[in-house]
């Protein structure tokens, strides 16, 4: 007898938000028609890293490291820039351990997207603070008040380069879709922070909590033309800092008008995108087909 | 055979590099060869830099303690050399009365132990007193108005001062070839090819050298061979690029460090390639923000079916860790070339050492198969590199190829047809271009090894997680059992696919065995052919693979052998260490250096006279500036 021997029992706890997350996921990909030959989903560690693991459809996964979800995204996207490359880290993952990795993914514009469960605590060792807790904050996991500040993913993000920068609710299984099909078409790298209640260890931030302050951003997110930049960069970091009693969702910056890490390789490679890395042939009949001899004259003596 | 040492030195950034590069151009077209091994500090400008060339009719893998010819354009290099010098030394007229106290550059203690070597001799501390010590110990001084020389040529060209001084290291290279009789053709040659699309530094050069070559009578008479087959002039950085690019590498990424990044930069300004079948292709190379971005986007790279590695030395080696371990529990074949240097921590960063071979072995937590070579000399560098990316594609699972810093800045003249001989390209077990449905890409087998197939050509599953046939999270204690043991034994397949000489070299019979691996081999193989001179009969066994180690050939081949004496350059004899744990055999002496700087033939030759003589147990060398 064969039991389960293709999906994984999902044992996220009940209520978490990462159910919400993982449908917006699947019904992006169902709705963009992505399978395994075309999409692969990259994670990291905690219980969002098993996001993959979980994902109904025939899709692949590569469940990697603590934080370094982005450094192996990076290393497939680019040997095989025909795959579309979606992210799912931590908060802790994404701003804690792996923050230099987000910082200069923002500065490489390669075209991916991240999606972060951000849920403000590190629920797989038992709760305690992530980077984007509010200083002061007590939880029912935290033997003391948070005694860190947070980080604001938004505006790092718009700062770094990012070139595509929204928020999410977990629980508005639409919107998160939405902003996922938009993240995948997207030329660029792509934030999507989502808040999500950890109903096990953060007792504060809670589904109800979210609910009563979050609202939907109606600003004009994107750049048009180069000279609005910075305009728009400002408005994002400015609704970026909204606070706490008020939670804008949606897409707070956007600008396609950014080179591609892709096109800036193929600045340097012509035919980069039509014959990546993975797809050429290195030998024939056991031979190497690359020849060196032009190389070696470049050295030669006599 | 001839096997002429000659020294160039001066300041960092006043084109040391060049000038030897030239020297070694200008005796390569007179049909010589040379190997050059060079020493710096970890300095941008100013600090004491120094290339020791030595010149033969044969190829030479080793450097000498002393030097023939020394030849220097300014006071330090004078100073820091003066007492290894046997022949002549060429010297700044004009610098004379400068003192070893005045310079500012030079460490403390070794101005302090150099002085004394010409107080303890009656001299004061000057370059002149220096010109007087050599003298009374029948070395000859050329001196050089290397000031009016380069006066005259910034009159002619009407030249920069700043721009033209650049050049004064090549009145130095001038009156070297001179003194070794060599025709002149060549240097003006190499200089044209050098600055063949800069007429300036052409001619700039050809008057420098002019002048060099006025300054010195011949006094070797070094006659020119005929060379018939082409010759390259090749350090090991670049070997080993080539190697990886020939073995078909398309994926590199690095994070900066000395002495590995000349290899990245050096794939990334030739990344476009040319094939046989005249398809277009290139290497993609990523700086990373750091090295775990570096290994881990190189293992990504591999998921994707490319060939992917990444090269750093002792620090960033140290961050790969847990990337490596990743790469192991999900059989990823990622090449990580691995530049040892002076460790620990940033340790000597511009000095050579062979501390981190158990750190190679040990690389990552857990239980995994772990492919470690390390590399000898120029030519080895450049098919282990390639070699390398078969055993970790044979074998799917990390491969780290061990080149010292030593030989990584050393510059040898190669044959150009020895390098590619028989290099195959072999990728193991793969599925391409689609697989089964329901693939599995850990498949049960019997060897260990299941078939790969890439992202976009099948479903499949990684984690670092333990995992079932799937690649789905299992923490099932049976599979865990099958799964953890597969992962090991698929290192026998890399056993069986080696040959033996790929294994070790294995070079005499005698019964005194040097046991070696890595740089020492240059100087034990000189080494051997001069102690044949004093009737000493010696055998070496260079140990080119660490994991899986060659148990049965290394065993067979210190059977019944009188003594086994390790060379190597840390202090604990690593591979040694790792000898006895594989085979329970003992070396009975030992040759340890780990003072940052090579072992030279002249040490070797000493420390087995002193060791067939005495029967010194550990005989520890402290020679190299």
């Amino acid at each position: 007898m064969e039991v389960n021997e293709e999906a994984c029992f999902n044992d996220w706890c009940p209520g978490c938000g990462d159910f919400g997350i993982l449908r917006g996921v699947e019904s992006a990909l169902s709705e963009m028609k992505l399978d395994f030959t075309d999409a692969v989903l990259v994670s990291g560690i905690g219980c969002s890293g098993k996001l993959p693991h979980f994902v109904a459809g025939p899709m692949s996964g590569v469940h990697t490291l603590h934080g370094r979800a982005l450094a192996f995204a990076m290393g497939i996207k680019l040997a095989n820039p025909s795959l579309k490359v979606i992210v799912d880290a931590g908060d802790g993952d994404t701003y804690g351990i792996g923050v230099g990795h987000f910082v200069s993914a923002g500065r490489r514009n390669v075209s991916m997207t991240l999606i972060v469960h951000d849920n403000r605590v590190y629920g797989l060792t038992k709760g305690q603070a992530a980077p984007t807790m509010p200083l002061g904050e007590k939880t029912k996991s935290l033997p003391k008040p948070n005694i860190n500040g947070p980080i604001n993913p938004i505006a790092l993000a718009v700062s770094s380069g990012y070139t595509y920068v929204a928020r999410s609710f977990a629980y508005d299984t639409n919107l998160t879709k939405t902003l996922i099909k938009e993240a995948v078409a997207h030329k660029g790298m792509a934030l999507i922070d989502i808040l999500q209640p950890c109903p096990t260890y953060n007792d504060i931030n809670t589904n109800e909590w979210y609910k009563e302050r979050i609202y939907r951003l109606e600003d004009d997110p994107e750049v048009h033309n180069e000279s609005e930049t910075l305009a728009k960069m400002t408005q994002a970091i400015k609704n970026a800092y909204i606070g706490e009693d008020k939670i804008p969702i949606g897409v707070f910056y956007k600008n396609e008008l950014v080179p591609t890490y892709e096109d800036r390789l193929k600045e340097n490679i012509s035919n980069y995108l039509t014959n990546y890395p993975a797809m050429q042939k290195i030998e024939e009949k056991g031979g190497s087909v690359t020849d060196i001899t032009n190389l070696l004259e470049a050295r030669k003596v006599i | 055979m001839l096997r002429l040492s000659w020294l160039i030195g001066g300041a960092q950034g006043t084109g040391v590099d060049t000038a030897a590069n030239l020297f070694g151009a200008a005796v390569a077209r007179a049909g010589y060869y040379i190997f050059g091994s060079r020493e710096y500090f970890s300095n941008i400008k100013g600090r004491h830099s120094y290339f020791t060339v030595i010149v033969s009719d044969l190829p030479q893998h080793s450097i000498d303690t002393t030097v023939d010819i020394l030849a220097t354009f300014d006071a330090e290099t004078v100073f820091q050399h003066f007492d290894d010098v046997t022949g002549y030394m060429i010297y700044d007229k004009a610098q004379g009365n400068i003192g070893v106290d005045k310079i500012r550059s030079i460490e403390g203690s070794i101005a302090k132990s150099q002085a004394k070597i010409l107080e303890d001799n009656g001299y004061g501390i000057t370059v002149a007193d220096v010109v007087k010590y050599l003298s009374g110990k029948g070395v000859k001084t050329i001196p050089i108005d290397y000031g009016t020389i380069m006066g005259n040529i910034i009159n002619e060209l009407k030249m920069n001062p700043f721009v033209a001084e650049r050049a004064r290291n090549m009145i130095c290279v001038g009156a070297s070839l001179a003194l070794m009789g060599f025709d002149e053709e060549h240097i003006e040659a190499a200089i044209k090819q050098i600055f063949a699309k800069k007429p300036e530094f052409l001619k700039l050069n050809t008057l420098a050298v002019e002048a060099g070559i006025k300054s010195a009578q011949n006094a070797y008479s070094i006659k020119e061979l005929k060379v018939t087959k082409s010759r390259v002039q090749l350090d090991g950085n670049t070997l080993s690029a080539l190697g990886k690019i020939y073995g078909g590498l398309r994926f590199q990424s690095y994070y900066p460090i000395t002495p590995a990044s000349d290899e990245s930069t050096y794939i990334e300004a030739n990344q476009l390639l040319q094939t046989k079948n005249n398809e277009k292709q290139g290497v993609v190379v990523i700086q990373t923000e750091d090295e775990l971005a570096a290994i881990n986007a190189a293992v990504g790279a591999t998921l994707t079916g490319s060939r992917a590695a990444t090269a750093t030395s002792g620090p960033g080696f140290s961050l790969m860790n847990e990337g490596i371990s990743w790469a192991g529990m999900n059989e990823a074949p990622v090449l990580i070339t691995y530049y040892m240097r002076g460790a620990p921590a940033t340790g000597l960063p511009t000095r050579s050492g062979q501390s981190d071979l158990k750190l190679a072995l040990n690389a990552g937590h857990g239980e995994f198969a772990r492919i470690v070579i390390a590399s000898g000399d120029h030519t080895e560098i450049f098919s282990d590199a390639a070699l390398a990316l078969n055993l970790a594609e044979i074998a799917q699972t990390p491969a780290i190829h061990i080149i010292e810093k030593t030989l990584a800045n050393a510059y040898s003249i190669i044959d150009q047809d020895s390098l590619q001989k028989s290099i195959r390209i072999e990728r193991g077990k793969i599925v391409y271009p689609e697989a089964p449905e329901h693939y599995k890409r850990f498949a049960k087998s019997e060897d260990g090894i299941s078939p790969r197939a890439f992202l976009g050509h099948a479903q499949m599953y990684y984690t670092g997680d333990e995992h079932d046939e799937y690649g789905h999270i299992s923490e099932d204690s049976s599979n865990r059992t099958w799964i953890y043991e597969k992962r090991i034994k698929k290192l026998e397949q890399v056993d069986k696919y080696l040959k033996d000489d790929q294994k070790a070299n294995i070079v005499g019979d005698a019964e005194t065995v040097l046991l070696t691996w890595g740089s020492p081999k240059g100087a034990i193989i000189d080494a051997i052919e001069e102690l044949k001179k004093d009737n000493i009969q010696i055998e070496m066994v260079q140990v080119r693979v660490f994991s899986p180690y060659p148990k049965e050939l290394v065993i067979n081949s210190l059977k019944g052998k009188k003594r086994i004496i390790a060379v190597e350059n840390n202090f604990n004899a690593q591979g040694a260490e790792v000898l006895t744990e594989q085979t329970g055999i003992m070396p009975t002496n030992y040759i340890l250096k780990w003072n940052g700087r090579p072992m030279t033939r002249d040490e070797i030759v000493n420390s087995v006279k002193s060791i067939l003589k005495d029967n010194t147990k550990r005989v520890i060398l402290n020679g190299g500036k």
